[in-house]
């Protein structure tokens, strides 16, 4: 069941895109952690290069042949899941070419589809497939990357914002953070992300 | 000594994808300029180590890298970035022995092209990453219209896809970037809008049908 009140039991589900041998985003997982805790919100982190997570074939079998559930029987199904029933997703990735590893994108093409129904629908004159669920969760996107990159950076907002309005998110945040940064840094910008973000 | 073009298709439907019918007939009309053509579907190769070292040997050999993928939720699918993270960590520590170029061309499944900007700027950002030139990006809406149809056979549908592929044909082939008209081209509307959308809400309904499960279209199994 959902929470009746979101502001005072947020369920957040953080998807972790670090890949197999990266040490990049320990820091920001926690001060994340850390800031959803104090905030009195349930957190879970999926670090998903430990899970068993097939890609994506195209099928659209969660469309037309298994309605809202993905064909693939693996734990692509649980993410699915998870992100339904939260109040708020948080993708952590390094950021690849301006947008989510392989390892987060791995779970966002599986839990995008089964979110949505096939149909379509115009948002703000352009078009996009109706909603499944309603609400679906809020979404925050953090991205981190070695050093400042303009154009880098811009392209992951981007993505984040594209991301929330074809997945019809309430709320939708983004922010870059660098491996160089100080940790009271990142705890000020996370703090001002998470701000508001239960109401 | 002729060019190389390297097609390299992004969809996990590999050959009975739109990215392939575009891919392939941008390399039909380079062929008939004389480059030779190689063709690389990303999901069958990055199964094995054999496929892996095969799609780097590919890259490093070609003189034009063409990506032609669809759009998974606003960006690329994950093998290709899988792909793209592989590539250029193998590129990283060797030396650049000639001129690259690189041209995406990416589709999706909604009407309007510039759903695809953001997947068309990543893979500019991977084709500096690596050392390539960017040649430039093509942009589709409405690419499940052509659905696993060669452009030949989708007729007077592709009419401007495939003007569009081969004015980029005759600038690859005299090493230039993407004409402004070939991207023009591409981003027109495959149909009218409504008509899209007609085809496709009816299409989906036909399908569940078919497959059984029209009544259960709607459901909502993680809530209710």
């Amino acid at each position: 069941m959902r929470p009746a009140n979101r502001e005072k039991s947020m369920k957040v589900l953080i998807l972790h895109g670090e890949r197999k041998g990266e040490s990049v985003l320990s820091s920001a997982h926690e001060i994340i952690v850390n800031a959803l805790s104090l905030n009195g919100w349930q957190a879970e982190t999926i670090i998903l290069r430990e899970k068993k997570i097939a890609r994506c074939t195209g099928c659209f079998g969660c469309w037309t042949k298994t309605p809202g559930v993905c064909v693939i029987d693996d734990f692509g199904r649980e993410v699915a899941g998870k992100a339904i029933q939260s109040d708020l997703i948080i993708c952590l990735t390094p950021i690849t070419f301006g947008g989510y590893s392989s390892e987060l994108k791995k779970a966002v093409d599986r839990f995008s589809c089964p979110m949505l129904l096939p149909f379509f629908t115009t948002i703000d004159g352009e078009v996009h497939h109706k909603a499944r669920y309603k609400p679906l969760p809020a979404l925050i996107g953090v991205g981190v990357l070695p050093c400042p990159e303009e154009q880098t950076e811009r392209i992951f907002t981007e993505l984040v914002e594209k991301n929330a309005i074809n997945l019809h998110c309430p709320v939708s945040r983004s922010a870059v953070y660098y491996s160089s940064q100080n940790p009271e840094q990142i705890r000020e910008g996370v703090r001002s992300l998470l701000w508001n973000m239960g109401k | 000594m002729s060019m190389l073009a390297t097609l390299l298709i992004g969809s996990p439907r590999g050959a009975q994808s739109t990215s392939d019918a575009l891919g392939t007939y941008l390399l039909e009309r380079l062929k008939e300029k004389d480059a030779s053509t190689n063709k690389i579907y990303i999901q069958q190769v990055l199964t094995s180590e054999q496929g892996i070292n095969m799609l780097f040997q590919s890259i490093g050999e070609a003189d034009i890298i063409i990506l032609a993928s669809p759009l998974y939720a606003d960006s690329h699918h994950s093998g290709v970035i899988a792909a793209m993270e592989l590539v250029h960590k193998d590129l990283k520590n060797k030396p650049r022995i000639k001129k690259q170029m690189m041209i995406a061309i990416s589709n999706s499944g909604f009407p309007e092209s510039s759903h695809n900007d953001v997947s068309l700027a990543i893979s500019r950002r991977f084709a500096l990453g690596c050392g390539f030139e960017w040649a430039g990006g093509l942009a589709l809406g409405g690419g499940e219209s052509i659905g696993g149809r060669t452009l030949e056979e989708a007729r007077g549908l592709a009419r401007n896809v495939k003007k569009s592929l081969e004015l980029a044909a005759d600038a690859l082939a005299r090493g230039e970037n993407l004409p402004e008209e070939a991207i023009a081209l591409m981003a027109r509307p495959l149909m009218p809008r409504w008509l899209y959308l007609l085809f496709g809400n009816v299409g989906w309904l036909w399908q569940a049908n078919k497959r059984g499960c029209r009544k259960e279209l709607n459901r909502r199994p993680y809530r209710d």
